[in-house]
């Protein structure tokens, strides 16, 4: 795809003749590299599921954090480079104290996405100060985020609801029933389309994300290399001994 | 000479009361300074969405801008959140956060917010010039506060905001009957009040939307 | 004696402007000895009249180096001219020139707005034609009590605004409540300040579009309504009651113009900070926007109640 190096990859802000913004889909590139991750939307709640690469027997599995929690009804499951990640939770947690604290309810998870997507175009400015680009990013961030969160009931609507984001670096985002991001992605993304059901429960849920995540990870799953969390309605990151009451049910 | 004060006191009365199903929000239109009346003819009201309005007595600089102030927060707040506007009880915090961040030179109005919560229930909200807010089943705010608010107390006898397990505070009145309160109300406070007159603007805010009436007061 | 250099050189960093205040400092000092030594025999203990604050040295001397200052002749302007370096800025705390009501009324064809063209120093009538109502916008007059300079400062807010607008040349035209709701927030956002034009503004005009008839008026602190009729100061205790009583927004020309002229009479006659020297200016969707030439009223001054004030009011004055 990329074979040739040229002078419209250097400005991160500068189109190629095509019409394409080459550091945008690189750090895509970037994404395809990273971990997988998935997440299912069921009507009882929202369960992200990632895969952690171990690499060393020396590694403390339990520092490896791949899924963050935003605020107590959202929860961010992220691939790609998970440095960068950090800097988008934080401001997305951020975003979300001020809704609370300006509004005294929680923020829609639409909102937190938008914010997020704001975020992620905002590379390559240079800003004052007092600006609140002033250390922003010099290149885009190389990370995709499922977003996964619980909104209120808009008017007219009896019941509150669980709702699923995919974001990308490119600042887009969009909503999804069950996604997968990483580099089992496209595999994964097959598996979910097949085994996805509008009506599923979220144990249901939990079992498909761990065997979509099975089929495409190269280590065997265990509780150590795989971080499941769900929210129905409240953020939860499972304990190692619920991992391990998913996995027996494989 | 005297000194020089960016504040006035322009009176008028706001009434708000929470039903069931509906909110009623209402304020007379008379400006005044002094002895003088200004005009007979001015909202103290306005309509921020349509499950939310909001009623301001005092100072009527201040209530122009707070008014223009929450109106603009409304429509940000809409393109921000997928066109919806905000929520009744959303507006009642945010209200309260504008009027504290102005803490050390204050907006002097004296602000009753009333609408419609989440589940449709009718909500009012009661504040002071600096922010502190209640949620409350009817208020009265303004200068015809001590002549009205007895009266709603009387008359509504809501739950005391005491009790545990909490009981709604909302009045059980029908809304044509508390329509039918609330003009007694205004009749009642213009007698006495100076800075109560002229006509009352009552708002109701109910599942089909929000209705605007008005009823002539006296003129002296 | 050698040019000073601006203190803050647009093009020269932070440290050229010091080399520049410090050039700037040494011309001031060789200038002031030279004029002192003439004049003053201690002058030379006042080679260089810095502040100790270490702020910008004074290129002049203040006038404590020269004679005694009578603080007491010139109380009046003291407070301004020997406020210290780093005092606050000193605010409009009261008017100095002044201009009284301003009355207006909504009629058949649009409004009709009068004010007299005194400008009033205190109790002494300083000025005697000054325009105190002024075209804002097409079809949008602006009269004003109050403080005239001011009133002159707002006048040439109107003429940008107005001029912004004839610029942009897109078809759309300046409404009189557009302008209300501008000036509305100028008021406002000085009082926030504490630095308030001291005016009571009315505006008047008509919609182009819809000939729908706009007056308004707005206070010093941003206290502001529209009406079927308005007046400022005085006239909303003599004017107001006669136009509560006869003003309608159907009457015709001659009758808005005969009302408003009983109007002025009554606030000639009691208010002692007026002229008998007015202007009408009428808005209407036909005929446009006119100021008339200044023109008096005939007035009789011969009651017994005034040749003889104290004949029904025994024993007070």
């Amino acid at each position: 795809m990329f074979q040739t190096r040229n002078e419209y990859d250097r400005g991160v802000n500068t189109f190629s003749p095509e019409g394409r913004l080459f550091q945008v889909e690189y750090a895509m590139e970037a994404i395809k590299l990273g971990s997988t991750a998935v997440g299912i939307c069921t009507p009882e709640g929202v369960v992200l599921a990632v895969e952690k690469r171990i690499t060393s027997p020396l590694m403390v599995a339990s520092s490896v954090e791949k899924i963050m929690e935003i605020d107590s009804h959202i929860g961010a499951a992220m691939s790609g480079l998970t440095a960068d990640a950090r800097t988008l939770v934080e401001h997305a947690r951020v975003e979300c104290q001020n809704h609370g604290f300006t509004y005294n309810e929680s923020i829609p998870v639409l909102s937190v996405t938008q914010s997020i997507c704001d975020m992620a175009l905002r590379f390559g400015e240079t800003g004052d100060d007092d600006d609140d680009d002033a250390g922003g990013m010099s290149r885009p961030f190389g990370v995709a985020l499922l977003l996964a969160g619980w909104d209120p009931a808009e008017d007219g609507e009896e019941k509150t609801k669980p709702a699923l984001y995919h974001t990308d670096p490119s600042g887009t985002f969009v909503k999804y029933d069950a996604k997968a991001i990483g580099s089992g992605a496209d595999s994964a993304q097959t598996q979910l389309q097949e085994n996805f059901k509008s009506d599923m429960t979220l144990v249901e849920a939990e079992t498909l994300a761990l065997s979509t995540l099975k089929a495409v990870m190269e280590e065997k799953v265990t509780s150590t290399n795989v971080e499941i969390a769900c929210v129905a309605p409240k953020y939860k990151l499972y304990t190692v001994e619920q991992v391990e009451a998913v996995l027996a049910r494989l | 000479m005297s000194t020089w004060s960016p504040y006035d006191m322009n009176g008028g009365t706001c009434v708000a009361v929470a039903g069931a199903d509906y909110c009623i929000v209402a304020a007379d239109t008379r400006l005044s300074t002094g002895f003088s009346i200004l005009t007979r003819e001015h909202t103290k009201v306005v309509t921020l969405s349509d499950a939310c309005v909001l009623a301001s007595a005092g100072f009527e600089g201040d209530r122009k801008q707070l008014h223009k102030v929450l109106g603009m927060r409304q429509q940000v707040f809409a393109h921000n959140h997928g066109g919806k506007p905000m929520s009744c009880p959303a507006m009642a915090q945010m209200l309260s956060n504008t009027l504290y961040f102005k803490r050390f030179f204050p907006y002097y109005t004296f602000n009753l917010l009333g609408g419609l919560d989440k589940s449709g229930k009718g909500a009012v909200y009661t504040y002071d010039a600096i922010g502190s807010y209640e949620r409350t089943g009817y208020a009265c705010q303004g200068s015809g506060q001590a002549l009205i608010m007895p009266v709603l107390d009387n008359q509504l006898k809501s739950a005391s905001p005491l009790l545990y397990p909490p009981v709604s505070s909302a009045t059980p009145l029908t809304e044509a009957q508390a329509v039918d309160l609330v003009k007694d109300c205004f009749a009642t406070a213009g007698e006495r009040d100076i800075y109560t007159g002229d006509a009352v603007e009552i708002v109701v805010i109910n599942r089909n939307g929000v209705r605007r009436e008005t009823m002539p007061l006296k003129l002296d | 004696m050698q040019p000073s250099l601006p203190s803050h050189h647009p093009l020269l960093g932070p440290d050229t402007a010091i080399l520049a205040a410090q050039q700037q400092s040494a011309s001031a000092s060789f200038f002031h000895n030279q004029r002192t030594n003439t004049a003053h025999q201690d002058a030379n203990s006042n080679a260089v009249l810095a502040p100790a604050s270490g702020a910008m040295p004074f290129t002049v001397a203040p006038p404590q180096a020269h004679a005694p200052f009578d603080a007491g002749a010139l109380a009046f302007d003291a407070a301004i001219t020997n406020a210290p370096p780093g005092a606050p800025n000193k605010h409009t705390t009261y008017p100095y020139v002044t201009g009284t009501s301003v009355l207006a009324i909504k009629y058949k064809d649009g409004i009709m707005m009068a004010a007299d063209t005194l400008g009033a120093y205190g109790a002494t009538k300083r000025y005697k034609s000054i325009s105190r109502i002024v075209p804002a916008a097409p079809t949008t007059l602006v009269g004003a009590g109050g403080e005239i300079s001011d009133f002159q400062y707002i006048s040439k807010l109107l003429t940008e605004l107005n001029d912004n607008d004839v610029i942009r040349d897109d078809g759309v035209v300046l409404k009189p409540r557009e302008v209300f709701a501008y000036l509305q927030r100028v008021m406002y956002n000085r009082r926030n300040k504490f630095d308030p034009l001291w005016n009571s503004l009315v505006v008047g005009g008509v919609d182009q579009a819809t000939g729908e008839a706009f007056l308004g008026t707005c206070s010093m602190i941003g206290v502001s309504y529209t009406d079927s009729h308005v007046a400022t100061g005085f006239g909303n205790h003599l004017a107001r009651p006669l136009f509560r009583n006869e003003q309608r927004d159907d009457m015709t020309e001659q009758e808005a113009r005969a009302l408003l002229e009983k109007a002025l009479r009554v606030c000639y006659y009691r208010d002692k900070n007026s002229i008998n020297k007015f202007v009408i200016g009428t808005v209407t969707k036909e005929s446009g926007m006119k100021v008339s030439e200044p023109f008096s009223l005939s007035t009789e001054w011969g009651y017994d109640a005034f040749v003889h004030p104290t004949k029904h009011a025994l024993g007070s004055w």
